[in-house]
């Protein structure tokens, strides 16, 4: 009792904050939605964005720019600036996860992203519908790329959202922003059976809210989930170390 | 038959719709004062375009309705949602505030890049289409408002118009356990199961467990929705 009393004061794993900076900055920048010579705003604007320290978001700046992702320049006009390396790819990325972290992530995801759907199809009214609806429409417009990974996005926020749960909601969008660029980056943009196979996952998710199906929709909302890291884990194994 | 029991459960409906009336009428006289102020810069401006940095003489007024020493305060958020093309120096904006237990309100800085953002076109949600249509009071949600709050919201809005034409709308988030806590003490004095509820069914607030805050009602045997003048909600009792 005592010793769990004190671990609800214990300070906040500060190394588990550094490297989850890291992670989200370097999957940003392999994603593309940091580009190649962009400036990073200010410290002390991107420790408050991401809700850490200065000094958390300096070591792990510190890091990024040992491994060349991130250049600082001093004096006038200086600042830090986004370096794409050239052999960044999904990859090197996978390799800073162990399979069972990607394991446990996806175990939490599941866990959110079914919850949700069950939650949805037992509350959604036609107006937690017509987002979804009109997000599937939008998907499948879209070409493969920034657009279609930001529709994605925010389809999975939208269901979260159907569940009438804020905290589900929240933790959507925390997951998506840790392990989703990794996700994305695993699905094979040059297989027309990978667009398709989304899509029709999205679908069948959305009907079964429709009808109100809540097992179905949670069944279909984890494979969903589990389907991508079953293939990332896949991915990671055959990586030579 | 309602009169056979004395009138009195109809009395404490009555009372209850009064009490909502009362409550959304709060938040939409301060959106009504939001709504002249806003025309008002919009119409100083002249000779050109508007641009984002006119809509900054609104501030004062904003942050005096989000001080962290009101009591009661339903308003967790508030401001002016342009009508895309209305600014000349941005296609998306908002001009809004947020308050903020710890100090003063902080602006809300979202990503209106249609580029970087999917979430940046704020057109299609029911708080901006209800004022566009030119319904004088709109009620949003309960749902859950991962856009400005990350809460379980009511987002209430009022179109803003200068010389006939449509500018953008004034808008409040008020926390749907807030609006609960506000209502709550008229729905507890009904002695049957009731519950308020917004045009669609979602549950407002409640005195009953079989139908709680965030639920569906879809409509029961022995129970009567009561319309609530001018609000798109209604108060649903069972029958006495």
């Amino acid at each position: 009792m005592e010793s769990a009393r004190l671990a609800v004061f214990a300070p906040v794993d500060s190394t588990a904050r550094v490297e989850a900076v890291i992670r989200r900055l370097t999957d940003a920048i392999a994603l593309g939605l940091l580009a190649d010579g962009e400036q990073l705003p200010s410290e002390a604007e991107l420790a408050g964005q991401l809700g850490v320290s200065t000094v958390t978001l300096r070591e792990a700046l510190m890091a990024l720019r040992q491994q060349g992702m991130v250049e600082t320049r001093r004096g006038r006009g200086g600042g830090s600036f986004v370096r794409l390396p050239s052999d960044l790819d999904l990859g090197s990325l996978l390799r800073g996860y162990a399979v069972e972290e990607l394991r446990d992530l996806g175990d939490h995801y599941a866990a959110i992203a079914g919850a949700a759907a069950r939650l949805a199809a037992q509350r959604a009214l036609p107006s937690d519908l017509a987002p979804l609806l009109r997000s599937l429409d939008e998907m499948a417009g879209a070409d493969w790329d920034g657009r279609l990974r930001r529709l994605d996005g925010r389809f999975h926020v939208e269901i979260a959202a159907a569940s009438q749960s804020a905290r589900l909601t929240q933790e959507e969008i925390r997951l998506q922003a840790d392990i989703g660029p990794l996700l994305w980056l695993s699905r094979d943009e040059h297989h027309e059976m990978a667009k398709r196979n989304l899509f029709d996952q999205h679908r069948a998710i959305v009907e079964a809210i429709r009808a109100g199906e809540g097992d179905q929709a949670r069944e279909l909302a984890e494979r969903h989930v589990l389907d991508a890291v079953d293939h990332l884990i896949e991915l990671r194994l055959r990586l030579q170390e | 038959m309602t009169q056979l029991q004395a009138g009195r459960p109809a009395d404490v409906v009555n009372a209850a719709v009064t009490r909502v009336t009362e409550v959304a009428d709060e938040v939409f006289t301060t959106l009504r004062e939001v709504r002249t102020a806003t025309a008002a810069s919009v119409r100083s401006v002249r000779g050109r375009t508007p641009v984002a940095a006119d809509l900054a003489t609104l501030r004062p007024l904003l942050w005096s309705r989000l001080d962290p020493g009101r009591l009661g305060a339903l308003i967790a958020g508030i401001g002016f949602i342009a009508a895309p093309g209305l600014l000349a120096d941005a296609p998306w904006y908002l001009e809004w505030w947020q308050e903020n237990p710890s100090g003063r309100p902080v602006q809300l800085l979202r990503d209106l890049d249609p580029s970087s953002s999917a979430f940046y076109d704020y057109t299609h949600w029911d708080w901006y289409t209800g004022p566009l249509a030119g319904a004088e009071h709109t009620i949003c949600g309960p749902y859950v408002d991962y856009l400005c709050t990350d809460e379980y919201s009511l987002t209430l809005s009022v179109p803003v118009t200068v010389a006939g034409a449509f500018i953008g709308v004034a808008a409040a988030d008020v926390f749907v356990r807030r609006f609960e806590a506000a209502v709550d003490p008229a729905l507890r004095e009904i002695p049957a199961p009731a519950l308020l509820t917004n045009a669609e069914g979602r549950v407002v607030a409640s005195n009953t467990a079989r139908w709680i805050t965030g639920s569906a009602y879809r409509g029961a045997p022995g129970f009567t929705a009561h319309p609530i003048a001018d609000l798109p909600f209604a108060l649903v009792a069972a029958d006495g």
